[in-house]
């Protein structure tokens, strides 16, 4: 895929939250959900240690019963702010997620759409030089990954520093030395964090490399498994299948020991944590400095401190695999579409259908000549045959009419017209293309013949089907016109797909009809159905055909030769059948089958 | 559970590292279930007036020692559990892909390279993750609950331990009904999120009548409707799976706040001290994860089984073509062929595609096999490689029946080109000594190839013999691959060289080269073609239709019949030939001008 300029990251990031910003209100929510949430789990351990210090401390065996009840019904109290907190934290939590994920599949569907719909424009030299794989898993796969740059990065950043600002605060607040001790652990945790992550980033890297060589290897030996038992080379086969194998146990293995050091290494400083509290805030009570609520508070929040830290850590890798989908996903939404519609397009319903040649040349690549210097003239009504061997150039023709390609040198004209100068879709909603390789899409059959176009209603695909005499073979199936597709139509034989392509195009009844024929071996019945067909489209209007059966060349006004790009010989199949061309032989070939 | 059998070999060899790593994570567990005493202690003194700056000590110590212990422990029980695991996932891929190379043709005729291949990637790891992260599982949601509940029972008696725990169930309840929809509703979104790829793939490989047709608007309403279809399926997963934390704090908060009650009710009245109190709220916290999981370890197992269940079901696969018990083998094979009555079906109940065919290839002689496509000639070779068994009749090789003789000598006796001329994605070198088991020198490689006239296109490569076909090398016409299949093929230097329909997109003069330098080998020769050109020099020439030999002789013979189907093919042949040569004149003459 072409890229057009470098995209910078801080671009990227300004171009993802132009997304963004219609949710500005939900993501608005959401940071106000953050804060209670993280404002009531950090109360909590505070309420503890108040209710700690405040009634349950200074008890010395005998209590009188009003005390006991004025201690409880402190405690009481306490204990119904903290299940406050409890069922606040439980609502905000679910609402924050819910508003969150809305929002972020929101952005995502209108990316998707917006992804896809440009590549539908594209013209179709972008389709023939980019890999098909690659455009489905741009607006799939890597839309995905943009998930969690809107669902979870910016949430937990801020998610996390506001729980960090918040414990260093009422640490601080609770006892300056204390909270001085705990801060002091921090960087340490980041060091550790960033160093495994570092590390455990490698790892999965390599394994992602290694699981991809592995899938690579399936793939291709399932599916080469007739080559290697003929070979007999099972071993050789086994051999390296197995050394990716055997590297990605390696990698495995050492995923488990980064994990298993870092894990008991964070719990480690942890510990040295709770020891230094006890060690220092010990020494602190002794002094009556601190109240042993506060110390339970801080063993509380060194707990609560540490994850934070490491979710941060987290998140840098989230937005680099996201930065890397953005990437990808803009640079194809740059692409532009080099066909481009004229400034005042002209619309147009339906064609005189005259067409001019005048001096064609083109190419798809390059100064590859695929036409040279292709002059001729279509008059309406006439029905001109395109013969000639593979690759002369007579689908070029075909493309270049609808306009899927524009034309180096020379003109074209419709009615008189530049093609250039019609919209693009009236054009071709215009003129009826028959393409060689009929497509099918999964749906009924009868929506394989509207494709859902307006103008095209049930009665209309059954008159057209009529006409090419599909109707016959359809009525048959289970369920009529309502029979769905199945694969790609492979439960059809290649004779009813093409007949089905002929109505879907015939339906709209266009006055310019372009037939790519197709090679294709088809039972003599059908066949002839076919033929029949044919000679019936033909009738009242322009017809275009790239021709392979003697019956289609027969039926032509006009037989055109094609032969490396040029026009070899031209004339009615009487005439050239007089002459010792190409087309002599060309004709006895297909009489022959 | 029963499904696991198949991986007791597996655990009869590591069931120590199994051992080693329970003793330590329960141990672990205990050291964890200290942490509490400690604090306990510490409290207690404090708030007796008992602490002292030794008694500070000792409590720090006690934290230390502990925590050293414990992450020790820790990195010790996740190598030897979650190390094993991946052992597991690596032994049971392997057995998977043993198993994957003895398999016949017919198993790769029904089952998709995709499941396949999940099979190799996804079923091994969920049982791998059973193994490992479910045994800590079991471990940690019974031993650690229990521990724990006997340890706040131990700190604050039975009653109070009771009132505590009492919200915590509903934990492993809640997570236990959550995880069910949970799975459900994210396969829900992953069939969604093919059914939005299928979309995409269908629509972009169609995109030519969608552009034609000019219904991009239309084509683009359909996607949409399964874009919001998949955001749909997205936010019903998001529903649920946002439940998981919310429940487990909400439960955990009110089991938390009922002990506050209860506890501080107990301390005023003198029942338990500050310390036990303290220590129970650290038990509070520690036994959530051991609910957590409980509430998780069904729906694990249960994703492991359906795994196990679906790789057993490949390993009871058996596969038909299987070596007899002492099988035969012979000193020097001499490459002669004989099939008698041989008729072959794929499966019971299918008609046959070989009917009765019996012929002999005599050492040192060729054979031609000439039909259409679909008239069984390719079957011959599967059942001569023994690809797939006959169904009656017999085939002997080197005079010997085929199901007899050693299977590895019947496969290297034998040097086929197949028609769909599959290569590896390696380097060309590698794919021309495919065949061999010990690599050998490039000159060998080199001869191969000029032998079938692809040596010259191979060094005009970017990288001569080291260029990676496929794709993501460089892509072959389909003359080159068929070439660097026949090199691959004559590098075996059998006694029997085969090719079916191997040189149908390589030109006339090479073709005729190559099948020069074949009959000059000497060995005996099968060659599959549709072409007259290909089979006339050869001994003897069968003529097959829908299964059945409707011809044979050699060449001149076979023209005598003026009506027989050689005949005619051999007309129609010739006119192609014609019209060729007058295309040719036709460039010459345009290339004049």
């Amino acid at each position: 895929m072409k890229n057009n300029g470098i995209l910078k990251e801080n671009k990227i990031i300004k171009r993802l939250f132009k997304y963004a910003l219609p949710y500005w209100k939900q993501f608005a929510l959401v940071l106000f959900l953050i804060l209670i949430i993280t404002g009531t789990s950090l109360l909590q351990p505070k309420l503890v240690q108040i209710m700690i210090d405040n009634h349950l401390m200074d008890f010395s065996g005998g209590m009188t019963e009003d005390l006991l009840n004025e201690e409880l019904s402190g405690v009481f109290k306490i204990s119904m702010l903290y299940i406050g907190t409890v069922l606040i934290n439980f609502v905000a939590t679910y609402s924050q997620f819910w508003v969150l994920n809305k929002a972020g599949q929101s952005i995502l569907l209108s990316i998707r759409q917006e992804l896809y719909d440009h590549i539908l424009d594209l013209p179709m030299s972008f389709f023939d030089t980019n890999p098909l794989g690659n455009l489905v898993t741009r607006v799939t796969n890597d839309t995905e990954n943009l998930n969690e740059m809107f669902t979870s990065v910016l949430t937990s950043l801020f998610q996390n520093l506001v729980s960090i600002l918040g414990i260093i605060i009422i640490m601080l607040i609770m006892n300056v030395k204390l909270g001085l001790m705990v801060l002091s652990l921090s960087p340490v945790i980041v060091a550790i964090s960033v160093i495994f992550r570092n590390a455990i980033g490698k790892v999965y890297d390599s394994q992602r490399k290694v699981l991809s060589r592995i899938n690579n290897h399936l793939s291709e030996n399932i599916s080469g498994m007739g080559i290697i038992q003929m070979f007999h080379q099972e071993q050789k086969v086994y051999d390296e299948f197995d050394r990716a194998d055997r590297e990605y146990l390696k990698e495995s293995r050492r995923e488990v020991k980064y994990f298993a050091t870092y894990r008991p290494a964070v719990e480690m400083i942890r510990s040295i944590g709770i020891a230094l509290l006890i060690w220092y805030g010990g020494k602190g009570y002794l002094t009556e400095v601190i109240t042993f609520g506060v110390l339970y508070a801080f063993i509380e929040y060194i707990q609560r401190f540490f994850y934070p830290i490491l979710g941060l850590a987290e998140t840098y890798n989230i937005i680099q695999s996201a930065l890397t989908s953005s990437k990808r996903i803009f640079s194809l939404m740059d692409e532009k579409s080099s066909i481009e519609n004229a400034e005042d397009p002209i619309f147009i319903d339906r064609f005189k259908g005259k067409v001019e040649f005048e001096n064609v040349w083109f190419a798809y690549k390059g100064d590859d000549w695929v036409l040279k210097d292709v002059s001729f003239r279509i008059k309406p009504g006439e029905f001109v045959a395109f013969v000639g061997a593979t690759g002369a150039g007579k689908s070029s023709i075909m493309n270049l009419i609808v306009r899927f390609y524009d034309i180096q040198k020379g003109k074209i004209l419709i009615d008189g017209v530049d093609v250039r100068k019609y919209d693009i879709q009236s054009l071709r909603r215009a003129i009826g293309l028959v393409q060689q390789d009929v497509f099918l899409f999964s749906g009924s059959i009868e929506r394989n013949i509207t494709l859902g176009r307006d103008e095209v209603k049930r009665d209309d695909a059954i008159k057209a089907a009529k006409l090419v005499n599909a109707d016959n073979f359809i009525i048959r199936l289970p369920k009529g016109y309502d029979e769905p597709v199945m694969e790609r139509g492979a439960t059809l034989s290649a004779g009813q797909r093409q007949l089905l392509s002929y109505a879907r195009t015939i339906s709209t009844d266009p006055s310019m009809l372009i037939l790519d024929e197709a090679t294709a071996n088809i039972d003599t019945e059908t066949e002839l159905l076919i033929q029949d067909a044919i000679s019936k489209m033909s009738k009242n209007r322009t017809m275009i055909a790239v021709a392979h059966r003697i019956s289609t060349i027969a039926d032509a006004d006009n037989i055109i030769v094609m032969s490396h790009g040029k026009i070899a010989e031209q004339g009615t199949k009487d005439e050239l059948l007089g002459r010792d061309g190409i087309f002599r032989v060309l004709y006895e070939l297909q009489y022959k089958q | 559970m029963r499904a696991y059998k198949t991986i007791l070999p597996f655990i009869k060899k590591t069931w120590h590292h199994y051992i080693v790593g329970i003793v330590l994570l329960m141990l672990v567990d205990v050291a964890n279930l200290m942490v509490p005493q400690v604090l306990r202690m510490f409290t207690d003194w404090a708030q007796k007036g008992q602490l002292n700056v030794e008694k500070v000590w000792i409590c720090v110590m006690g934290i230390l020692g502990l925590g050293i212990f414990i992450s020790i422990g820790r990195y010790i029980w996740r190598t030897q559990l979650y190390g094993t695991a991946k052992e597991l996932e690596y032994w049971l891929r392997d057995k998977l892909f043993k198993h994957y190379l003895i398999l016949d043709a017919n198993y790769y005729k029904h089952n998709k390279i995709g499941d396949l291949m999940a099979h190799a990637t996804n079923d091994v790891k969920a049982v791998s993750n059973s193994m490992g992260g479910g045994i800590m599982m079991i471990i940690d949601s019974v031993f650690m609950t229990l521990l724990t509940v006997f340890m706040m029972i131990v700190t604050v008696g039975f009653k109070i331990t009771l009132v505590a725990l009492l919200a915590l169930p509903f934990i492993s309840l809640a997570i236990g009904i959550v995880s069910k929809p949970v799975q459900k509703r994210s396969k829900d979104v992953q069939n969604t999120f093919s059914e939005l790829t299928t979309e995409v793939q269908e629509n972009l490989s169609g995109i030519r009548v969608i552009k034609a047709t000019g219904v991009e608007n239309i084509r683009s309403k359909g996607f949409s409707s399964v874009n919001k279809k998949y955001r749909q399926r997205n936010m019903d997963l998001v529903r649920m799976n946002g439940l998981f934390h919310p429940i487990i704090d909400l439960f955990s908060g009110i089991s938390f706040v009922v002990f506050l009650v209860f506890g501080s009710h107990q301390i005023l009245t003198g029942v338990i001290t500050l310390g036990a109190f303290v220590a129970v709220i650290n038990y509070l916290h520690m036994i959530i994860w051991p609910m957590v999981a409980l509430g998780m370890i069904a729906n694990m197992f249960q994703r492991g089984i359906a795994s196990m269940e679906r790789l057993n079901i490949i390993f009871a696969e058996k596969y038909e073509i299987v070596e007899k018990e002492n099988p035969v083998e012979i000193e020097s094979p001499d490459g002669s062929i004989k099939f008698e009555n041989v008729s072959f079906r794929y499966e019971d109940g299918l008609p046959r595609v070989l009917e009765n065919i019996s012929f002999e290839l005599k050492p040192g002689k060729s054979l031609a096999i000439l039909g259409r496509t679909g008239s069984g000639k390719s079957t011959i070779i599967d059942l001569l490689l023994r690809l797939y068994d006959v169904s009656n009749g017999k085939i002997l090789f080197s005079g010997v029946d085929i199901r007899e003789l050693k299977l590895e000598q019947l496969r290297s006796s034998i040097a086929a080109v197949p028609q769909d001329s599959f290569l590896f994605s390696r380097s060309v070198a590698d794919n021309i000594a495919f065949s061999l088991k010990e690599p050998i020198e490039i000159d060998f490689i080199q001869e191969a190839a000029k032998f079938a006239k692809v040596h010259d296109d191979i060094t005009s490569m970017p990288d001569g013999y080291d260029t990676i076909i496929g794709e993501r090398g460089v892509t072959l016409s389909g003359g080159q691959k068929q070439r660097l299949c026949i090199a691959r093929a004559y590098l075996r230097h059998a006694p029997l060289l085969i090719l079916d329909d191997s040189l149908s997109a390589v030109d006339t003069e090479t073709e005729d080269e190559i099948l020069q330098h074949l009959r000059e080998l000497g060995q005996s020769l099968i060659l599959i073609s549709q072409r007259i050109s290909a089979v006339k020099n050869a001994d003897h020439i069968i003529v097959m239709d829908e299964g059945k030999i409707i011809q044979e002789g050699t060449h001149e013979h076979l023209m005598s019949h003026k009506s027989g189907f050689y005949r005619t093919l051999y007309d129609h042949q010739r006119l192609e030939t014609q019209l060729d040569q007058k295309l040719r004149r036709e460039e010459a003459v345009v290339d004049e001008e």
